[in-house]
């Protein structure tokens, strides 16, 4: 074998290795979503039932739930399956910061509501499928609309975390309190 | 034979080396969405809908929940203004302004994101509670031992981060036109 040729062989095995380690690894970043073990709704998950409201523990060194948790902001999430419906999220609003956000089972988040739109002290908005949406929009009287704010989620499951601002490090078990009255329930469709 | 060997190592290289640069690469905020403010580093679109595949695959790993773009921002150091990893044998002062914002906290916490054990039991600040001085300037102290006014204590000889989060921000996801000045420095002043 020639010089030349030897090196053009070298060459091509190193392409293809890099051409190789380019596809694994756009694979890998494009799978992890749906194959994480150890993601938010993963951890979540065993914690509550469907609609039911959990308190999270106060990020401290030992309580390793989710990372980077502020621990001046005390968190309640609910966990949802539009399946059966959509449902109806609500959550007081306070004078220190306050807000619910909107998760997919995947870690997308994709609607936040803060208390800066609450009406009447409560923040809330009605949560479906797309197709759960129309169908309650073209229910809606027209003499009468609706003031919900309705959102169409991009997934079936997922869940909504409240978090809610403590300003002093006495006012935590205060925010908690009120993180603990996020209501996840199920709404009524008329017929 | 040899044909057969050869193409094994090339998958074998192939294969390893995708696994290293994915590792690498998802322990990092994503490239494609990564804003570097001094010593400040955000992921301006993490939380939201159009989160890159980069930043969701290291969310979903980490098991972090982000916080939605329209609930804030969380600013991540984990190197000093002059680009040198945070040293727990060190004393940062950290200072003196932050960008717009109802509420922030500033706090401390490992390379993965966890609270470090300390004996003040003190994990952060508020902006709701921090001294100040009379213009509503700032100055946080990150130090091992005790400092005097806003102390901010580093539990353990181990490299950490500060995670800075902007509650109720205008900034949202436009993170990119946040004046560099507008960020808090991270001034290494002495170590030990």
């Amino acid at each position: 074998m020639t010089a030349p040729n030897r090196f053009a062989e070298a060459a091509i095995a190193v392409a293809a290795a890099l051409i190789l380690a380019a596809l694994v690894h756009l694979v890998i970043v494009l799978i992890a979503p749906f194959v994480a073990t150890r993601d938010a709704f993963t951890r979540l998950e065993p914690l509550g039932g469907l609609n039911q409201t959990v308190a999270l523990p106060r990020a401290a060194p030992a309580e390793k739930l989710t990372p980077y948790a502020d621990p001046a902001v005390a968190t309640a999430f609910c966990r949802y399956d539009l399946a059966s419906g959509p449902i109806r999220v609500q959550a007081p609003a306070s004078r220190a910061f306050a807000s619910i956000s909107f998760h997919t089972s995947r870690g997308l988040v994709f609607y936040a509501l803060t208390d800066r739109a609450a009406t009447h002290g409560v923040i809330g908005a009605v949560l479906g499928t797309p197709e759960e949406v129309r169908a309650l929009a073209a229910r809606d009287d027209e003499g009468a609309p609706s003031h919900d704010l309705r959102l169409a989620a991009p997934a079936r499951e997922g869940y909504v975390l409240m978090r809610v601002f403590s300003e002093f490090p006495s006012l935590y078990s205060e925010a908690e309190a009120q993180a603990r009255q996020l209501t996840c329930r199920p709404e009524p469709v008329p017929p | 034979m040899t044909d057969f060997v050869r193409v094994l190592v090339i998958c074998m290289f192939g294969l390893v080396i995708g696994l290293v640069a994915s590792a690498y690469a998802l322990s990092q905020p994503s490239p494609l969405d990564r804003v570097r403010l001094g010593a400040w580093e955000v992921e301006a679109h993490a939380g939201s809908i159009e989160a890159d595949p980069y930043a969701r695959a290291r969310l979903e790993r980490s098991g972090e929940i982000p916080l939605a773009v329209g609930e804030g921002l969380q600013l991540i150091a984990r190197v000093d203004d002059n680009g040198r990893p945070l040293d727990s044998h060190c004393v940062y002062e950290v200072g003196p302004r932050v960008p717009a914002a109802r509420y922030w906290t500033l706090s401390l916490v490992d390379l993965n994101g966890w609270p470090v054990e300390n004996l003040a039991l003190r994990y952060g600040f508020r902006s709701s509670e921090i001294l100040r001085a009379g213009n509503g300037d700032f100055i946080i102290a990150v130090g091992a031992e005790v400092q005097p006014g806003n102390w901010l204590p580093i539990g353990a000889p181990e490299p950490f981060a500060l995670a800075l989060r902007l509650y109720d921000s205008p900034l949202g996801a436009t993170a990119g036109a946040i004046d560099k000045s507008a960020v808090p420095r991270v001034t290494r002043v002495d170590c030990g």
